[in-house]
C-alpha cells in the first residue's frame, strides 16, 4: 500500500492498513511528517491539540506531530515504512499491482538531534513552519518535536554556501553534504492519496496589501502567533511594533467564493473553503481570550457552522466572547503609514444575529490588525502528482471523484481522502482517510492479517512476535522472587550529555546504589554498539533491571525497552532517566548543578525500578464476525465493506425495507441517480453470502469488549411474535441514521400548500405537472420543531438549491424564494447557489429575531389542535371557489422593506434530528450522547468513527446530518476500521492498566464517579472488603490507564500498573545527593 | 540550609507524561536555561496525582513541589488535569492548616510547545522558595 501524503489524513490512512496487517508505504514530499496540522495549535471547535489522542494508544506522552505513537521513530509500526522529502515519479500497473517509482532526497540516519549543526550553521532563511515570522537556518529541523526527529538541510543548492562547518561539528559523521538523491521502485496493490491543500497565497490580490502592510497577516500566521509552540509561545502581538492589537478584524473568503481569475495563472476559485468560518471563529474566540479588552470583529457573507456542536461554538463566540460578526465582504484594505494601523469600510448595521433594521451608512474603522481568512487551494505539486499517477482533476484543479464513490479517483486501485478530494477539516479528512484505507484493505482483502503486528508489548509490537517466531526472540524469562539486580548505563550522547553532566561520575555514583550490580558509562547508548553492549551485559550479568540514563522517554524508552526484550526481560523492567533534554541541555551553565541532579534522577530511577513487576497483556482472538446496525446506505456500505474483505456480518435493520432515507431521494444536485444507487446496494446485500440481514429488528442488548462482543437481536415476526437471536461479534458498527423532523411551523400540517422540502421532492419527481402550473414558489430554511437544539441541519440548503433550479428547469416563470438564515452550500457545492442565482432564484435573508411570517386563510384552524384537524384540501374563501392565499411576510434587511409573498406552495426545510431510538441504542451500547442527541464519538476531530469503547464504531449520519458521499466515506471508515479488529490474530488488551485489590475495596463507587471514561463498575459477583458483596472491577480491555481511580480510591485498593504508589513516592521529597560543599 | 548558611532549594516537580514531559523536553531542545534543583516525578496523566505524594514529598524534605498538567480542556484523559487540580487545593490547605505556606505547592498547565513557560515555572518556583526558606520540617 502506498500512501502519498504524511499529514493526518495520510497518517491515519497507514496507520490503518498497518494494523489490518498490510505493509504501508507513507510517503511525503517534505522533510517531516504532520502536514498542515502539525502548524495549528488548537482545533475548532474543541480548542484542544490532543493529536496524542488520534489513536486509542497510550503511555507514550506527546505524539505531536504525529497522531499516534507508533509513528514515532523508535517506536514505528513494523508494517509502516516512511519515506520523508520523498516524490512519487511515476505509478504503473493496475489495481492490485502498481510499480511506483520514487525520487528521496539524502537522510541523516545517525542524527541524534544535538542541534550543533544548527547552531554552526551561518545561513538563515524564513521558517516555512512558522509561516516565515521567524527565522530557522539552513541546516535544521522544522520545529523541535517533528518526526522524524532528525536534522535536515533546507535546500543544498539554494540555502546553504557549503561552508561545511555542520559536517565538522557533527558528533556522529552524520551530516554528508555530498550525500545523492535516491531513486527507488516499489511494488504496491493500491494508492492512497492524502496530499492535502495549499493555503490561498493572498498576495495575488493586491488589494488587501499582503506583504506591504505589515500588520496585514494570514489566518496560518495568526495561527502560528496564537499556538503554543508558535515563536511567541502564544502571545499575539503586532508585526509592525510588537505591540498586543487592541482591535482585530477578520476577513472571510479570501481566495474562496470568488469568481475573479486572480494571480499570474489567473484561476478563480469560486467553490468555499469549507474551513475559514469556523477556524476565523476560533481564532478570534482565542483573542479574546488570551488578549484583555481585544475587540475581535469578522467580516463574512454566510456563517458556516455546518458541523456537529459548530453551531453552539459560533453563538459562543458571538453572544458569549462578544465576537462581532458583520455581513459583508471587504473590498479593500488601506493603511495608516504612520501608525500601520489599517482602515475597512463597511455598511454599518449589518450584525450577525440581528435583525439589522440599523443597517445603515458605510463607515470607517480602524484596526491594529487584520487577518485574511485564506482559502483551500489544490496542492502545490497537484498537476504533477496527477500526471504521474495517471488520475483526473475538477474543474478546479483537486482530485476527480464521483458522488456515490468518493474516495475512487479516476484510475481504479488509486484512491483519494481529505483536502485533496475537496476542502475539508481535519475530522472529516480523518474519515476519509480511515474509508480509503477500507477501500485498500477490500482490495487486497487476499493479504489482509498476512503482516500480523500484535500489542502483545506495547512498545515493540510486532516485531516481538515476527521475532519469537523466527526464533531470534527468545521467551521471556520470569524473575518473579529474584532479587533485584540491577544494570545501570548512562549516556554521553557524544557529549551532547558527557559535555555538561560527568557522566563517568554518575556512573560511579549508580554502582553504589542498592542492588546496582553494574553501572557503566556509554558514548552512545541508542546505537547499535550501545545497544548490542546493554543485551550482552544484561544476559551475561544475569541483570532483571535496567535502567537506562539518556535522552527522552517520549523518543527512546521504546528502543530501550525492545533492547531489554530481547535480552529477555519483560520491557517494564527498563527505566529511563532523561539526562539529556531536562539535565543536561538546560543546565549548560552549571554542569557540578548538572552533575549532582543526573546523579538524582538515576538514584530516582533505581529506586523506581527496584520495585517494578512485569507486566504483560492477554492475548484474545477476536470473533470474525461484524455486527452492524442500521440498514440505510451508510450500514449497507458498511456490511459491504466488511464482507467483501472477507468476513461475517449481520446487518440489523429496524424496518421491513433495506435503504432508509435513501428511499426519499430522487435525484441529487450533482445530477447522479440515487435510486439506482439504492437498488445496486440492495441487491448486493442480498446476493452476498457472508451477510446475514436481520430485518424487522432491533438490538437490544450488547455486552462485552473489542474482539468479544456478544448482542442479542430482537425480530418481530409476522403475528406479533418475538424472537430473539444471539450474536457473537468481534466489532460494531453503528449506522442507524437520522430523520426529517416534522411537527411543525409557518402552518404545516394546517394547510396541504405547506409541505416539507421532501414533499416537495416527490411533487417534482413524480407530479412535474403540478410544478408546471405553479407561479410562484416559497421556500422556508432552517425550520426546527419547537423546543429543538438549534444546529445546522448541513443538507437543508443544497437540497433546497436541487429542487429550485429543478424547478426553475421545468417552469423557468415560476418565481422561487428562498427564506434563508445563512446559505450553507460548503465545498464545491456552492456551485449551486451561483447556479440558482443564475437562473433568478431569489433569496431573501431573515434572522431569528425577525422570522417570516406565514399567514394561513382560516383563522380558526391555526389555534386549534393541529393534529386532528389537518384540512384535506385548501381552505376556501367566501367569494368564488378559489381558495384565498397563503401570506409570507418578511423583512428584507438591504432596502428595510417588509415584503409580502403569495407563493401557491411553500416548502420547509425542516431539520434532521436523531432517529427515535437513538437515546435506547445509546444506553444498550453504553456510547454516549452530543448535545444535539446525536452519537457522540471519540473525539470530534481525531477519532470521529471510533467511540471510546474499542471495537465500536460509528457512521452516518447517527453521528450528524450529512450528504450520500459523506455517508459513504464515513461508513467505509467505520468498516476499515473494525477490519482493523477483525482480522487480528490475536487482539491484546491490557497493560498498563489499573487493577483493584478486592480485599480492600469497601464499594464506595468513588472509582465508579472520578473515572473520566466511565470504566469501573462494582460487581456484586466479587467480594469486597471483609468478605462483603459488591467490589469494583476494572475491565483490563477498556481501562485507559491514566491512574484517576488510584489517587481517588480512599481505601487504596486500586493501583495502576508501572506506576504504583510505592515506585513514585520513593523519588519524592529531599535529595539523596547533597550539594557538593555539603558534602 | 547547609553549614554555609547557603540554602539550594530542592524542589520535586510531577509531570504528567503527556504535555507536561513534552514542555520539559522543548525547553531542552531549545536549551533554554532553569535552575538544577527540580526533580521530575512522571505520572502517566496528572489525574494520578495523590494527595499522598504531595504530602510524602514535604514530609520528606521537599521545600516546594510543584504539578504540571496539560491546559486544562487539552487532557489526554479528558478530565484527569481537572482531578489533579482539586487535589492540588486540597493539599495546599492540608499543608496549610499545619503551618506549611500553601505557596510551595502550586500547578501549571502547560502545552508541549511551552518550553520557555516551562523554564520560567521552574525559575519562578526556585526564586520563591529562596525567599520563603526551607521546608519547615527539613531537620
Amino acid at each position: 500500500m502506498l500512501i502519498i501524503g504524511g499529514g493526518v489524513g495520510g497518517m491515519r490512512a497507514a496507520i490503518d492498513v498497518a494494523e489490518a496487517g498490510l505493509k504501508a508505504y507513507l510517503v511525503e514530499g517534505t522533510p517531516a511528517l504532520g502536514g498542515r496540522v502539525a502548524q495549528l495549535g488548537f482545533m475548532f471547535p474543541t480548542h484542544d491539540c490532543v493529536l496524542c489522542r488520534g489513536t486509542s494508544d497510550h503511555g507514550y506522552g506527546c505524539t505531536r506531530p504525529s497522531i499516534s505513537p507508533i509513528l514515532l521513530d523508535n517506536n514505528l509500526h513494523p508494517n509502516i515504512e516512511v519515506l520523508t522529502s520523498t516524490d512519487v515519479l511515476a505509478c504503473d500497473g493496475q489495481a492490485g499491482d502498481f510499480t511506483v517509482r520514487l525520487r528521496r532526497q539524502p537522510q541523516y540516519a545517525k542524527c541524534i538531534n544535538c542541534g550543533l549543526c544548527a547552531d554552526v550553521c551561518p545561513v538563515e532563511r524564513p521558517s516555512g513552519f512558522q509561516m516565515g515570522l521567524t527565522l530557522r537556518k539552513a541546516i535544521s529541523k522544522s520545529a523541535p518535536r517533528a518526526v522524524p526527529d532528525s536534522y535536515y538541510l533546507l535546500e543544498k543548492t539554494e540555502a546553504c554556501d557549503e561552508c561545511r562547518k555542520c559536517v565538522e561539528v557533527c558528533p556522529t559523521a552524520a551530516v554528508n553534504l555530498d550525500a545523492a538523491v535516491t531513486e527507488r521502485t516499489i511494488h504496491v496493490g493500491a494508492v492512497i492519496l492524502a496530499v492535502g491543500y495549499k493555503p490561498f497565497n493572498p498576495r495575488e490580490m493586491q488589494e488587501f496589501g499582503f506583504g506591504r502592510f505589515p500588520n496585514v497577516i494570514t489566518s496560518m500566521q495568526y495561527e502560528r502567533l496564537a499556538s503554543h509552540s508558535g515563536p511567541t509561545e502564544g502571545t499575539v502581538a503586532r508585526p509592525s511594533d510588537g505591540r498586543p492589537p487592541k482591535k482585530i478584524a477578520w476577513l472571510q473568503c479570501i481566495g474562496s467564493r470568488d469568481q475573479r481569475a486572480v494571480g499570474a495563472a489567473q484561476v478563480a476559485a469560486p467553490y468555499c473553503s469549507a474551513i475559514c468560518c469556523m477556524y476565523a471563529t476560533k481564532e478570534a474566540m482565542l483573542a479574546k481570550q488570551r488578549l484583555p479588552d481585544v475587540e475581535a470583529h469578522i467580516f463574512t457573507m454566510d456563517e458556516r457552522a455546518f458541523n456537529k456542536e459548530y453551531n453552539a461554538y459560533y453563538t459562543q463566540a458571538r453572544d458569549r466572547h462578544g465576537v462581532q460578526y458583520t455581513r459583508c465582504r471587504i473590498s479593500e484594505i488601506r493603511q495608516d503609514p504612520a501608525t500601520h494601523d489599517l482602515m475597512l469600510r463597511y455598511p454599518s448595521g449589518r450584525m450577525h444575529g440581528e435583525a439589522a433594521p440599523g443597517q445603515g451608512p458605510i463607515v470607517e474603522d480602524r484596526y491594529d490588525m487584520v487577518v485574511l481568512a485564506v482559502g483551500v487551494r489544490p496542492p502545490e505539486q497537484a498537476d504533477l502528482l496527477a500526471r504521474a499517477l495517471g488520475i483526473e482533476l475538477n474543474e478546479y484543479g483537486f482530485c476527480q471523484t464521483d458522488k456515490f464513490s468518493p474516495l475512487e479517483t479516476s484510475r481504479p486501485g488509486v484512491f483519494v481522502c481529505g483536502a485533496f478530494a475537496s476542502p475539508k477539516e481535519i475530522g472529516e479528512t480523518i474519515i476519509d482517510a480511515s474509508g480509503a484505507a477500507a477501500e485498500a484493505m477490500r482490495l487486497m482483502r487476499e493479504k489482509l492479517g498476512r503482516l500480523p503486528s500484535s500489542r502483545q508489548y506495547p512498545f515493540i509490537y510486532g516485531e516481538a512476535r515476527l521475532l519469537q517466531e523466527t526464533g531470534l526472540l527468545g521467551p521471556e524469562r520470569d524473575v518473579t522472587g529474584e532479587k533485584p539486580r540491577v544494570g545501570v548505563f548512562v549516556c554521553g550522547c557524544g557529549g551532547s550529555i558527557a559535555d555538561v553532566v560527568n557522566a563517568p561520575q554518575t556512573a560511579a555514583f549508580a554502582a553504589g546504589l542498592p542492588d546496582v550490580v553494574h553501572a557503566e558509562y556509554l558514548p552512545f547508548a541508542c546505537f547499535p554498539d550501545g545497544l548490542n553492549h546493554i543485551r550482552r551485559a544484561t544476559i551475561d550479568l544475569e541483570l532483571n533491571r535496567v535502567v537506562v540514563g539518556a535522552c527522552s522517554h517520549r523518543t527512546h524508552e521504546s528502543l530501550f525497552q525492545r533492547t531489554a526484550r530481547e535480552a529477555g526481560l519483560n520491557p517494564y523492567l527498563t527505566e529511563m532517566v532523561n539526562l539529556r533534554e531536562q539535565c543536561a541541555w538546560v543546565h549548560a551553565a552549571d554542569p557540578d548543578g548538572a552533575t549532582r541532579k543526573a546523579k538524582e534522577l538515576v538514584r530516582l530511577g533505581v529506586s523506581r525500578i527496584r520495585p517494578a513487576q512485569a507486566i504483560s497483556k492477554e492475548p484474545r482472538a477476536p470473533s470474525r464476525t461484524a455486527l452492524v446496525i442500521g440498514g440505510g446506505v451508510s450500514g449497507m456500505t458498511a456490511a459491504l465493506a466488511i464482507a467483501d474483505s472477507g468476513f461475517d456480518v449481520h446487518l440489523v435493520e429496524k424496518s421491513d425495507a433495506l435503504g432508509g432515507n435513501l428511499h426519499h431521494i430522487y435525484y441529487v444536485a450533482e445530477g447522479a441517480n440515487p435510486q439506482r444507487l439504492l437498488r445496486d446496494l440492495v441487491n448486493r446485500i442480498i446476493a452476498h453470502e457472508r451477510i446475514t440481514t436481520h430485518m424487522k429488528s432491533e438490538v437490544v442488548r450488547h455486552a462485552g469488549s473489542v474482539g468479544a462482543f456478544r448482542s442479542v437481536v430482537r425480530a418481530r415476526a409476522p403475528g406479533g411474535a418475538v424472537v430473539e437471536t444471539e450474536i457473537d461479534h468481534g466489532a460494531t458498527v453503528l449506522a442507524t441514521g437520522a430523520r426529517e423532523s416534522s411537527d411543525g411551523r409557518y402552518g404545516l400540517g394546517l394547510d396541504p400548500r405547506v409541505v416539507r422540502q421532501s414533499e416537495l421532492e416527490e411533487l417534482i419527481a413524480h407530479q412535474p405537472e403540478r410544478i408546471v402550473a405553479m407561479k410562484h414558489i416559497a421556500m422556508i430554511q432552517c425550520v426546527r420543531p419547537e423546543g429543538a437544539p438549534d444546529y445546522c441541519s448541513r443538507t437543508c440548503c443544497t437540497n433546497t438549491l436541487k429542487n429550485a433550479i429543478r424547478i426553475k428547469m421545468l417552469n423557468p416563470n415560476c418565481r422561487v424564494t428562498i427564506l434563508y438564515k445563512d446559505i450553507i452550500t460548503y465545498g464545491f457545492r456552492e456551485k449551486f447557489y451561483l447556479e440558482a442565482r443564475r437562473r433568478g432564484v431569489l433569496f431573501v435573508r431573515y434572522t431569528d429575531g425577525d422570522r417570516p411570517i406565514v399567514e394561513i386563510p382560516n383563522p380558526k384552524l391555526q389555534i386549534s389542535n393541529r393534529k386532528s384537524q389537518i384540512p384535506k384540501t385548501a381552505p376556501q374563501s367566501a367569494i368564488g371557489n378559489q381558495p384565498s392565499a397563503i401570506v409570507v411576510r418578511i423583512h428584507e434587511h438591504v432596502f428595510g422593506q417588509t415584503l409580502e409573498l403569495q407563493p401557491d406552495l411553500i416548502a420547509l426545510s425542516m431539520s434532521i434530528a436523531p432517529g427515535e431510538d437513538t437515546a435506547s441504542l445509546a444506553q444498550a451500547l453504553h456510547v454516549p450522547l452530543s448535545t444535539e442527541g446525536f452519537f457522540l464519538e471519540a473525539h470530534l476531530k481525531m477519532r470521529p468513527m471510533d467511540f471510546m469503547e474499542e471495537g465500536i464504531f460509528l457512521a452516518g449520519i447517527a453521528h450528524y446530518p450529512k450528504f450520500i458521499e459523506e455517508c459513504i466515506s464515513y461508513a467505509l471508515a467505520a468498516a476499515g476500521r473494525a477490519i482493523t479488529v477483525l482480522s487480528k490474530e490475536p487482539l491484546y488488551i491490557g497493560g498498563v492498566v489499573a487493577i483493584v485489590d478486592q480485599a480492600k475495596c469497601t464499594g464506595c463507587l468513588t472509582c465508579v464517579r472520578s473515572c473520566p471514561f466511565g470504566i469501573p463498575q462494582i460487581r456484586v459477583d466479587f467480594k469486597g472488603v471483609g468478605g462483603l458483596t459488591g467490589a469494583a472491577w476494572i475491565d483490563p480491555a477498556r481501562c485507559q490507564g491514566c491512574g484517576t481511580c488510584t489517587a481517588e480510591c480512599p481505601a487504596k485498593a486500586i493501583e495502576l500498573l508501572n506506576y504504583r504508589d510505592e515506585q513514585i513516592m520513593s523519588g519524592v521529597g529531599r535529595w539523596g545527593v547533597r550539594v557538593e560543599h555539603e558534602l | 540550609m547547609n553549614s554555609n548558611g547557603h540554602f539550594e532549594p530542592e524542589i520535586t516537580a510531577f509531570t504528567c507524561i503527556y504535555c507536561a514531559y513534552m514542555a520539559a523536553d522543548t525547553a531542552g531542545a531549545l536549551k533554554l536555561q532553569y535552575p538544577a534543583n527540580i526533580k521530575l516525578v512522571r505520572l502517566p496523566c496528572t489525574g494520578k496525582t495523590d494527595v499522598r505524594y504531595i504530602l510524602e514529598a514535604f514530609e520528606k524534605g521537599a521545600d516546594a513541589v510543584y504539578v504540571v498538567a496539560c491546559p486544562l480542556g487539552n487532557c489526554h484523559h479528558v478530565r484527569g488535569n481537572e482531578r489533579g487540580r482539586a487535589r492540588v487545593a486540597r493539599a495546599r490547605k492540608l499543608l496549610e492548616s499545619i503551618g506549611i505556606e500553601g505557596e510551595r505547592l502550586e500547578m501549571y498547565f502547560l502545552s508541549g510547545g511551552q518550553g520557555a513557560t516551562f523554564a520560567k515555572a521552574a525559575r519562578e518556583m526556585t526564586e520563591r522558595v529562596r525567599k520563603l526558606g526551607p521546608n519547615p520540617l527539613r531537620q
